[in-house]
């Protein structure tokens, strides 16, 4: 595993699209999780800010968030449908491969796994020719789907090549997840990990855990639950997961703090999750650092 | 898969005609003739001609505001669309848009057809058309050209064979399964190919009288950003050496590629790229797909 399968989330990063771009850059990220925000928020419009995204260098590691998509019915389910296209629009400008899609928390929807499953296939069906997948997660106070094993039923149902699963740390440790829970899941259906750990040890309600994400989580190494984030990542590793890990930290606190300190926080945190990977994959790490070619090709 | 892929939820009947999105029309058109089309008729608003042979139309579409055309390099041509025969175009269209299809705004003026289209990979679209026979949708938007028959006849029985597409890298399942879920295509078994580019995946269209084989970009490593697009058409016949001689007679090139099956038959051929980037592949059809 190498340092460049980590990205920052901008959701974490205070200041302008352009600012974030620039401080992750030189910080040593290689990629940056986007936010339809950092577009729609632009003060130029979506188009100059997919320019500056390009032009940054940066690879796209996704783009977010659709939230309360699926198990809606009637004006609201076109609604929705109608924003999440807008969404994969916003996506494809800035090349990101994947849109993120969280589990419902609306009392509207139905917790029907089969229409949830349905809905979900139709958009991952509308991303096919804009050259997107659909990331689908369970958030920990999802109405009906907020573990990961709710999360991959729904997938799994909807048995759809182009939709995939998102595992969160935040919401594996809020819930107190089984490590086994990703067994028999094929490894290329795990689509994208996002990382991030907080401070206390338990959130048991659902008010605590929203609570909690959207304003208190840590990078990695900085939390509560250091050991069972690395049994994760190590977890990930062995279960054959080959995709990126991008640090989803909503932090009040960080997002009035300096940007290069952030930054330089998060790259911290890309080393200690690598120095909890198995030693092969370590030995990769450092040749990196050190920058001998001969050593990354003996382990890549 | 749902039971969705094993039936026609389209009613589709067949491939209508393919168009050819194109700032080199005239250019076009000569490797068309080439290839046995003959010029029949022309849009009533547009710079856009009908081409025919035996079954088969391409439509050439050289309007500047074509999709495309607006920000194309001068000296290009695209497959901008494939129209597929179905029966009843609304019901298709209703069908593939509440399944996850994008709706393509419509391109009619006054009095022209409205035939409805959904988006297809990289910038073309495949439309829906429900008139055909006596009173087709070329005798709407079309005006015949003078002294030119309607009935053109294909002198091996070429007939539209399929559409081919490029998928970029890893793409070919989520392909494969969007015209699977959305047209009930079936994906044929693997190893079973025809013509002489035995790669991808091979999808038949429930109607049974033609294919789609997706196809990813040659090599990797290279510096060649490849696009997704539709790359070819497929065009059966039933003797590939006769056809590719007529054709060359009248001079469209073909690539050095070729194969042949059993007792000499020669199963395909490529033609060299024309007019900067039309391309048919000939393919010997035995009844197989139709």
């Amino acid at each position: 595993m190498s340092p460049e399968r980590f990205g920052i989330d901008t959701i974490t990063l205070a200041g302008s699209l352009a600012a974030k771009l620039k401080a992750s850059k030189a910080a040593g990220f290689s990629q940056i999780m986007l936010s339809a925000k950092d577009l729609s928020g632009h003060p130029d419009g979506v188009a100059a800010a997919a320019a500056e995204v390009r032009a940054s260098g940066l690879r796209v590691t996704g783009f977010q968030v659709m939230r309360d998509f699926e198990g809606l019915t009637g004006p609201l389910g076109q609604y929705k449908l109608d924003i999440a296209k807008r969404m994969l629009e916003m996506a494809a400008a800035v090349g990101a491969p994947f849109l993120l899609v969280c589990s419902s928390t609306s009392s509207h929807a139905t917790g029907d796994a089969n229409t949830c499953s349905a809905d979900l296939r139709k958009l991952a069906t509308l991303a096919v020719p804009l050259g997107i997948k659909v990331a689908y997660e369970a958030l920990s106070w999802g109405r009906h789907a907020h573990l990961v094993a709710d999360a991959w039923k729904i997938v799994e149902t909807a048995d759809c090549p182009n939709l995939g699963l998102v595992v969160d740390s935040f919401h594996w440790l809020a819930t107190d997840a089984a490590p086994d829970v990703l067994d028999g899941i094929a490894p290329e259906k795990l689509f994208f990990v996002q990382l991030s750990d907080f401070m206390w040890q338990s959130t048991p309600t659902f008010d605590e855990r929203r609570e909690t994400a959207r304003h208190m989580r840590v990078f990695p190494g900085e939390g509560a639950h250091s050991e069972q984030l690395a049994m994760l990542i190590r977890g990930l590793v062995e279960f054959g997961y080959q995709g990126d890990f991008s640090f989803e930290v909503f932090n009040d606190d960080y997002a009035q703090m300096p940007l290069e300190y952030v930054t330089q926080r998060a790259m911290q945190s890309v080393h200690w999750s690598l120095d909890r990977v198995p030693r092969k994959d370590l030995l990769v790490r450092r040749a990196v650092r050190r920058s001998q070619p001969d050593l990354i090709a003996l382990h890549t | 898969m749902s039971s969705l892929s094993t039936q026609n939820p389209l009613a589709i009947l067949g491939i209508e005609f393919v168009e050819y999105v194109t700032t080199q029309p005239l250019a076009l058109g000569i490797f068309l003739e080439r290839a046995g089309f003959t010029p029949i008729a022309r849009h009533r608003s547009r710079e856009v001609m009908l081409y025919r042979q035996g079954t088969m139309n391409v439509v050439v579409n050289a309007s500047p505001n074509a999709p495309f055309n607006a920000s194309a390099a001068v000296g290009s041509t695209h497959i901008g669309a494939v129209a597929l025969r179905v029966q009843n175009a609304a019901a298709a269209y209703s069908y593939a848009i509440a399944n996850g299809a994008w709706e393509v705004p419509v391109h009619a003026r006054e009095m022209e057809l409205n035939i409805p289209a959904v988006r297809g990979p990289g910038d073309s679209e495949i439309y829906f058309a429900d008139r055909y026979g006596d009173f087709s949708i070329y005798d709407v938007d079309f005006v015949a050209l003078p002294n030119v028959q309607k009935v053109i006849p294909a002198a091996q029985n070429e007939t539209f064979f399929g559409i081919v597409q490029l998928a970029t890298v890893g793409r070919v399942a989520a392909w494969q399964d969007f015209y699977q879920s959305l047209f009930g295509f079936t994906t044929i078994p693997a190893g079973q190919f025809f013509g002489v580019v035995n790669k991808g995946e091979l999808l038949k269209s429930p109607c049974g009288t033609f294919f789609w084989q997706l196809i990813e970009p040659p090599g990797e490593g290279d510096d060649v950003q490849w696009d997704e697009a539709l790359v070819r058409i497929g065009v059966g016949t039933r003797d590939v050496a006769a056809t590719q001689a007529a054709w060359e007679a009248r001079g469209v090139k073909f690539l050095p590629v070729g194969s042949t099956a059993n007792g000499g038959v020669k199963r395909g051929a490529v033609t060299e790229i024309a007019a900067g980037g039309a391309c048919i592949e000939l393919v010997l059809n035995t009844g197989g797909a139709q």
